[in-house]
């Protein structure tokens, strides 16, 4: 056995992503992230960020270039796309909580239904999710009577259910009123200090330069650059330094 | 305190409006020298018949206590025992023979306006079933990206949508009928279930569409696939928000089971219109008729707003 830790757990090289109505969203996008790595990605509004991150999962298909999750190709016909899916967890900025289902029956669902879990186990499993990002007083309520801090954090809990090896997250925070913001990003912090492997679209500056391994700024749906954060912040980089002007 | 006299005021005349109403009926009805007699109605909804048992050998008839006749036969047969009968046509100790009258026994007998009842709920019952299995597939077939599917949906809805039920009726009782050799009954089903799975259809479509693209994805995300999404995630959440368009045409299958009659089954309305010919009481029938059709409409009305309070738990 090689040591796979070295390895980069998600390999993007070279990706094109037109959409059907001619939007060139990704221009020649090549990004490599080991294991364990968090990244941050930041950029303008409509710069491609979350059409990157959503070809990670194939929510969206590619137009060119090759995708690599943990050594499977997601462009391989004979690659079975749900089970790649079971890897990747994805946490999405309106929460998409399902709204028929208590926070617990959110958790739940999917070891039940996809990895055909006895629903004692599932759930007994999703309690402890739920205990996890602070819910367990909130465990049977529906998603209508969370407040939106509580959902994001339901919506994580659901997505780690499947024992994911990588978390993407867009913009999660973003919907959030600002006193709720910090309750997420604790528990995104202790999801990065246990090891995760995170991909994550924020504007949150601070959770970048706190947690992040690597922060990579795209514009025009191209990978303008990428840093560690330390050296991020202090470029000079004039595309990325007019950015940082505005947000900051 | 002033709306609420406001609300009441409007009720009241709401009372005196229905009020006016039936009392319009009832003078529109002086007006036209017509006898009502509505007691000849409730017997061909319910009637009870008598029947007269016979004595099956010679013998005599005893009354014992607790009201029970026994029968005890001239040539050694088993004893005849009656515990329950209407009226007693012997005495106490009667010599009785073979074939003689011995009690009266009343039994409650349905009468064909309810045959008509049973057989319209039957034919909505198990057209609704079909309509809908037809409804869900038409539906999920007209939102699905392989164009063959799509159109085919197209194709029945828009076909099923621009002709007369009637028309229908006919074809599938005449044409499809007698080449696939179907019975009334079954003709009339397939045809009303067609019918309706048409409209099921583009309710269940539009129930789709309305639940927010990101509950796919999250499902998709989460490892299910498209089936898995559908009928864990989607698929309960839309048939919440069609419960009440469905509630609507599950009213009205019931009501157009009415138009099965024109190819003999007998259901209310051709029951209805059989005890007419035979009463001559034709506003009275109609009305009773008219009754009866509410009674199963209101019934499952009633029926599907408790389902839907049931389902708010999550709003
Ligand atoms: N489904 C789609 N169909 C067509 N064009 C799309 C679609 N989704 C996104 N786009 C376009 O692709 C480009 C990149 O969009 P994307 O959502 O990836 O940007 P983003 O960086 O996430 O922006 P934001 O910060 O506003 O979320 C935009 O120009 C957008 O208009
Ligand atoms: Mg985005």
């Amino acid at each position: 056995m090689t040591n796979r830790t070295d390895k980069s757990i998600i390999q993007a090289r070279n990706i094109e992503k037109i959409y059907p109505n001619g939007c060139h969203a990704l221009k020649n996008v090549s990004l490599d992230i080991n294991r364990g790595e968090v990244v941050v990605i930041i950029g303008p509004s409509g710069s491609g960020k979350s059409t990157f991150l959503r070809t990670l999962n194939q929510l969206e298909t590619i137009s060119d270039g090759t995708i690599h999750i943990d050594e499977v190709s997601l462009t391989d016909r004979k690659t079975n796309i749900n089970k790649v899916r079971e890897e990747v967890g994805m946490v999405f900025q309106s929460f998409n909580l399902f709204p028929h289902k208590t926070a617990l029956g959110n958790v739940a669902l999917s070891p039940i239904k996809v990895k055909k879990k006895p629903r004692a186990v599932a759930e007994q499993e999703g309690r402890e999710l739920l205990k996890k990002v602070g819910l367990a007083e909130r465990m049977n309520n529906y998603p209508s009577h969370l407040s939106g801090g509580q959902q994001q954090r339901v919506a994580i809990a659901r997505a780690l259910a499947m024992h994911p090896k990588i978390m993407l997250f867009d913009e999660p925070t973003s919907a959030l009123d600002p006193e709720m913001v910090g309750e997420v990003l604790d528990v995104m912090k202790s999801l990065a200090s246990d090891g995760m492997t995170m991909v994550v679209v924020t504007h949150e500056m601070g959770f970048a330069r706190e947690v992040a391994d690597r922060v990579v700024f795209m514009e025009d749906g191209e990978l303008v650059f990428e840093e560690s954060p330390e050296r991020f912040f202090s470029s000079d980089n004039p595309r990325l330094q007019r950015f940082l002007g505005q947000v900051l | 305190m002033e709306k609420q006299s406001h609300l009441l005021l409007w009720k009241a005349v709401f009372v005196l409006i229905i009020i006016g109403l039936g009392f319009g009926i009832y003078a529109g009805s002086k007006s036209i020298d017509y006898t009502w007699r509505w007691e000849r109605i409730p017997q061909y909804i319910i009637n009870t018949e008598a029947t007269t048992v016979r004595s099956p050998f010679d013998g005599t008839a005893t009354i014992e206590k607790g009201n029970k006749l026994v029968v005890t036969s001239d040539y050694g047969d088993d004893p005849l025992v009656i515990k329950k009968f209407d009226n007693l046509l012997v005495n106490n100790g009667d010599l009785v023979f073979e074939g003689d009258p011995l009690v009266e026994v009343e039994s409650w007998n349905i009468g064909p306006l309810t045959w008509g009842l049973v057989m319209t709920l039957q034919l909505s019952v198990v057209s609704l079933v079909f309509a809908v299995v037809i409804g869900l597939f038409a539906g999920l077939a007209r939102i699905s990206t392989n164009p063959a599917l799509r159109y085919l949906s197209v194709t029945y809805i828009e076909l099923i949508r621009g002709t007369p039920l009637l028309v229908q009726i006919f074809i599938f009782y005449f044409f499809i009928g007698t080449v696939l050799d179907l019975d009334r009954f079954t003709a009339g089903v397939a045809a009303l279930s067609v019918f309706t799975g048409a409209y099921i259809a583009e309710i269940v479509r539009s129930g789709i569409q309305s639940i927010s693209p990101g509950q796919m994805e999250a499902a998709r995300s989460l490892g299910m696939n498209y089936v898995q999404a559908m009928v864990n995630v989607i698929l309960p959440q839309a048939f919440k928000r069609t419960l009440p368009p469905m509630a609507g045409q599950f009213i009205n299958l019931i009501k157009d089971s009415s138009l099965v009659s024109v190819i003999s089954i007998t259901d209310l309305t051709k029951a209805g219109r059989e005890v007419v010919s035979s009463t001559f009481a034709p506003f009275e029938v109609w009305f009773a008729v008219a009754l009866m059709y509410l009674v199963l409409t209101g019934g499952l009305s009633w029926a599907i707003q408790r389902l839907e309070k049931r389902l708010s738990a999550s709003d």
